[in-house]
């Protein structure tokens, strides 16, 4: 049985916009999946539905049930999620500006709830992000976005996840510091046994460290299978991964390939 | 359904960018404009003089405030007061004998003058902090008003409002004082629903969404921020001394105390900050609501169905008016007019039930 499955999910914002029209899918335990899609298409909103947060922005879920463990969360509050293992990294960082690295990752130690004490957890945090270590008494906002983005995932850390949701972690950085994050995530992934769900634009990027992955498309899943069955796959390279081989011009006929999943 | 999109085809762009595209909202508008316009003719003038007419006025003030909470995202705290200012001056330029369109006028200048003093501190707090520049205008003024024999003739004085005349019409019977009022409840809608999608108004919502943002853009802070006040407090100095010459007919320093700033604020936010139906909703929520929960106590007590003391009848209404408002914005947070919002695009994609992007 899968950590987290979703059958058949249907999400409204304002009750009237339909954003996500019936995702199904499966993220097995210690494994890390991807979740592609072009801007729109209702990644976030997926990952939003996850973690319980679609309330803040007027959004429903009208059809389909989340299941984490085996059990239905659709009634979970946020917090209760994350209790359950299940923890969302959000798009944009959203760090606690005022606090330091410190603080921060103390804010999201559970306390008494928690299997080990907030040392171990820091520490262990710190060793995966060495550079927050180097910086942890200076205030959060004076970090830099690479730095930031660090921090999100090492707070995310600190609640002990079954899996932890990532909503574009290479949002706005350097090629260099993407590269060294995505290793992180992995080695998170690998050490751990946390399960993974990536929401990435980086479609390179996240197929690379991917084991599975999600094509979303208009609020449907168009698209699903292994990472490397998914980057042969011709569309997924044209469309995701900019090119593949080069295309002679001269001789084409149609210039712009069918999206041949829209029918 | 009679009330959707689907078979609207616009073919020229000045069709297209009418105020109400939709032929259904235009309908609605015309029925409730004949429905206002014909009100003497079917309306006793119990009703007419204490429920239509103060109705029209409240939401005229609360669409002048909701330009400011609501579209340039400017707390302000001591509306009274602004309406305060426009009524004392309009009454005490009529005495002196000046024709009634110009003290009208006079009155607006006047409210937005002050008004953008005390406006100019939104030019260095936001927020909370601006809440307290705004509150201190609303007690200063009020002092001022109080204690100036020359403005108000002493703390618990009245001043009657002369006899005047608008547009050749003289304002003396409830006719002529409602439909004054209807007037000036329309100018102000129509202004508010162009000031909306005009540059101005973009200007605004671009001020009240990040204002940095908007500086980056080019859009110059600190005129739009001190043009919203100034507008804003113009309509409600107008609005002020239209309350005292059509419905009050007389000027208190109580008539415009902090009460009535907390009403007004509670009538834009019950209705729906920056919305103009949710103005009129509003307004009309705050005003009316307790009356008719009142009449209704009262005529189930007369009926025997209910017994209960004088004394907690009074109470029984202000309770359930207050739970009435915890009620609505607990079911929706963005007030009145998204409820009708709602139910508008519900009918407007029936018989599906969600739109697609």
């Amino acid at each position: 049985m899968s950590l987290l499955s979703l059958n058949n999910v249907e999400v409204a914002y304002d009750r009237v916009f339909l954003a996500i029209k019936g995702v199904s899918l499966d993220v097995e335990e210690g494994s890390m999946v991807a979740l592609l899609g072009a801007n729109g298409a209702g990644k976030s909103t997926t990952l939003k539905t996850i973690s319980g947060l679609l309330a803040p922005e007027r959004g429903a879920v009208r059809r389909g049930q989340v299941s984490f463990l085996g059990r239905d969360i659709g009634h979970l509050s946020p917090p209760q999620r994350v209790r359950m293992g299940l923890v969302h990294v959000l798009e944009g960082r959203r760090i606690f500006e005022h606090l330091t690295p410190n603080d921060n990752l103390l804010a999201a130690y559970p306390g008494h709830h928690a299997r080990s004490s907030f040392k171990q957890l820091r520490d262990q945090a710190y060793a995966y992000f060495p550079r927050l270590a180097e910086r942890s008494r200076s205030k959060a906002g004076y970090l830099s976005g690479g730095e930031q983005q660090m921090l999100a995932i090492a707070r995310a850390l600190m609640t002990e996840p079954r899996l932890i949701m990532l909503d574009e972690p290479s949002l706005g950085l350097a090629p260099v510091l993407v590269k060294e994050i995505f290793a992180i995530i992995r080695a998170i992934n690998r050490t751990q046994k946390t399960s993974v769900l990536l929401v990435e634009q980086n479609a390179t990027a996240a197929l690379d460290v991917a084991d599975h992955a999600y094509l979303i498309e208009n609020g449907n899943i168009v698209m699903s299978g292994t990472a490397e069955v998914m980057k042969q796959n011709p569309d997924i390279q044209e469309f995701y991964l900019g090119g593949g081989e080069r295309v002679d011009y001269h001789n084409v006929k149609h210039y712009r390939r069918r999206k041949r999943w829209l029918a | 359904m009679f009330y959707r999109l689907s078979g609207v085809y616009h073919t020229r762009y000045s069709a297209t960018r009418q105020l109400w595209p939709i032929p259904a909202d235009r309908w609605q508008i015309g029925a409730v404009a004949v429905l206002a316009l014909a009100a003497p003719l079917y309306m006793s003038d119990l009703y007419l003089s204490s429920y239509l007419l103060p109705w029209l006025i409240f939401s005229a003030a609360t669409l002048a405030l909701t330009l400011l909470m609501g579209l340039a995202g400017q707390l302000h705290f001591g509306f009274g007061a602004v309406m305060a200012i426009g009524a004392y001056t309009s009454i005490h330029l009529a005495r002196a004998g000046v024709p009634f369109e110009l003290a009208l006028l006079a009155a607006g200048l006047m409210a937005a003058l002050i008004g953008c003093l005390f406006g100019a501190a939104a030019l260095r707090v936001k927020g909370l902090y601006l809440v307290m520049a705004t509150l201190a205008m609303q007690f200063l003024v009020d002092w001022v008003i109080v204690n100036v024999n020359a403005i108000s003739g002493g703390a618990v004085a009245t001043l009657q409002t002369p006899q005047v005349s608008y547009l050749f019409v003289p304002v003396a019977s409830l006719t002529a004082r409602y439909y004054l009022a209807l007037l000036w409840a329309a100018i102000v809608t129509l202004l508010v629903l162009n000031i909306k999608r005009t540059s101005f108004g973009r200007a605004l919502v671009a001020v009240r969404d990040k204002d940095f943002a908007a500086a980056v853009i080019g859009v110059n802070i600190f005129k739009y921020k001190l043009l919203a006040f100034f507008t804003s407090s113009f309509l409600g100095g107008v609005t002020g001394s239209i309350l005292a010459f059509c419905f009050y007919q007389a000027v208190t320093p109580s008539q415009f105390n902090f009460d009535v700033t907390i009403q007004l604020v509670a009538m834009a936010l019950v209705g729906g900050l920056g919305s103009v139906i949710g103005g009129f909703l509003g307004a009309g929520f705050v005003l009316l609501a307790p009356i008719v929960l009142l009449n209704l106590i009262a005529r189930m007590t007369d009926a025997g169905w209910l017994n209960v003391s004088t004394t907690l009848m009074a109470h029984i209404p202000l309770m359930l008016y207050g739970a009435m408002i915890i009620g609505f914005l607990l079911f929706e947070p963005l007030g009145l007019a998204k409820i009708y919002d709602n139910a508008r695009k519900y009918f407007l994609v029936w018989p599906f039930r969600h739109t697609q992007s």
